[in-house]
């Protein structure tokens, strides 16, 4: 069953585009970044470096979101215009009956997609940072495991919330939004502490050692808080999916 | 040659499957359907638009469930069949496959939740006539491509039942005859067909059995031979039956 839904979302060119974005975009920015970050190092104007290119990894997690809305939204994409309403699900659910194995099914082989895009990504931009900057921190296989956690743990809860709403947009608008535009959670760290766990800001606490939010969390703390999240919105995403008509 | 029909019988190895619909209700849909569809015999599924046979085929498949009653395929529900396409082949509205997949892929991923060889993806493009737009995206497919490919879906894991929702939809006159004889050939080798449609002609010369139902009722069934009687023809009895208005 993995295997048939690792070939399925392998087999999207919109996966494709997460994939490659996800892969290219934070090493590019090590790029477009490096001579403000090297200008700030000489001048003594960066107070801390402890994050500098693992701060530029959360440009790819976009990518990594992409394929976790990708991997359920296509399920329920119209077939074609002669049939508006059918959609691949129901061949989905007719080769693979059980649904929760099925939902286990497809977070895994997005796990396993994600994990190895992470894990490439999260090696080449800091390597390439290292070499770039020599201020930059070094190599850290702990923290690197981290981001890639997080990286995985982030493409769950955008599966689960694609499951829950069966419609990507809804959950493409709700992360752009809330981390391009205005950031919801952000602003609601100004009104209560508590909002630092928040899933969108807890996670990075993960491997990112100064926070905007000021608030800090350990980041042993902050995986457990993040996988609690993923935990508790599959688990709403698996409950509406038994219980709803495919 | 039509390979689907070579040696068949020593390559199926069949063994007979019964479909049992008993009771099956979901309020204001369907109220207690109950009917069987059995080995050897094409079963056709007759009814006006919104009488509730999708609904019911798709209980029968899994994807609904029914307030109460049992839909069974040799006595298990659909989700308790391990390799489910190995045993029951279904058709539903549309090709099934996401539009920007190709044909050959949207089959490899499915031959591959079911365990089922590469070459069978080849076998069954080759039987529905697609082998040519194989690496087309579904997509860009015709209505009739589309459910030559929902129809090769069906037919991947060579299963003993098919159950197959107004296949001839969208097809050709070429296509429905191919199609008639297919289903007929199908019946001959052991297979159950159960085959929804609300063109009543097309099922009088392709079912052996006709289950009747309106308004999620099951009004009446028996062989052809047995609900025609008494009237001209399968239509006559079935205006009769579901004493549907004619609007002009």
């Amino acid at each position: 069953m993995v295997t048939a839904e690792l070939r399925k979302l392998l087999g999207l060119p919109t996966a494709w585009v997460g994939l490659v974005l996800g892969l290219i975009a934070a090493p590019l920015l090590v790029f477009v970044n490096a001579p403000a970050l090297r200008r700030m190092a000489d001048s003594g104007q960066l107070p801390d470096p402890a994050d500098v290119g693992y701060e530029n990894l959360g440009i790819g997690l976009l990518g990594a979101l992409i394929l976790g809305v990708v991997v359920v939204s296509s399920e329920y994409t119209s077939t074609g215009d002669d049939s508006p309403g059918a959609h691949q699900m129901t061949s989905t659910l007719l080769a693979m009956p059980g649904r929760k194995r099925l939902l286990a099914a497809k977070g895994s082989a997005l796990a396993l997609v994600v994990g190895v895009q992470g894990a490439v990504t999260a090696v080449t931009t800091i390597v390439l940072t290292r070499s770039l900057m020599p201020f930059a921190p070094s190599f850290d296989p702990v923290r690197v495991a981290a981001a890639v956690l997080y990286w995985i743990l982030l493409a769950l809860l955008a599966y689960a919330i694609t499951f829950i709403f069966r419609n990507g947009i809804v959950t493409l608008t709700l992360f752009i939004v809330n981390s391009s535009v205005v950031s919801v959670s952000y602003l609601l760290t100004k009104l209560t502490p508590l909002a630092a766990y928040l899933p969108d800001i807890v996670g990075a606490h993960m491997f990112l050692r100064s926070h905007p939010a000021d608030e800090t969390i350990p980041p042993v703390t902050a995986g457990v808080v993040m996988t609690l999240w993923v935990g508790a919105l599959l688990a709403v995403a698996a409950f509406l999916f038994r219980r709803r008509p495919a | 040659m039509d390979p689907w029909f070579d040696d068949s019988s020593a390559r199926l190895r069949l063994t007979r499957r019964m479909i049992s619909i008993d009771g099956v209700t979901r309020p204001g849909i369907l109220h207690g359907v109950s009917f069987e569809a059995r080995p050897g015999r094409v079963t056709g599924f007759l009814g006006p638009n919104g009488a509730g046979k999708t609904s019911t085929v798709r209980i029968l498949l899994g994807l609904d469930r029914p307030s109460s009653g049992t839909a069974l395929i040799n006595n298990l529900p659909y989700a308790s069949l391990p390799r489910p396409l190995t045993v029951v082949g279904a058709l539903l509205d549309g090709s099934g496959a996401h539009r920007a997949r190709s044909a050959r892929a949207h089959l490899r991923w499915m031959a591959a939740s079911n365990g089922l060889s590469r070459s069978r993806v080849d076998e069954v493009l080759s039987i529905v006539g697609l082998s040519e737009d194989a690496g087309k995206r579904a997509g860009r497919f015709s209505l009739g491509m589309g459910r030559r490919l929902g129809l090769a879906a069906a037919l991947l894991g060579d299963p003993p039942v098919l159950v197959l929702d107004e296949p001839i939809n969208g097809l050709d006159p070429a296509g429905i005859r191919w199609m008639r004889t297919f289903l007929r050939q199908c019946a001959t080798e052991g297979r159950t067909v159960l085959l929804s449609s609300h063109l009543m002609t097309e099922l009088a010369s392709t079912a052996d059995d006709v289950v009747v139902i309106d308004r999620g009722r099951v009004i009446t069934r028996g062989t052809v031979a047995e609900v025609t009687a008494g009237h001209d023809s399968l239509e006559e009895a079935f205006l009769a039956l579901t004493a549907t208005p004619t609007p002009w």
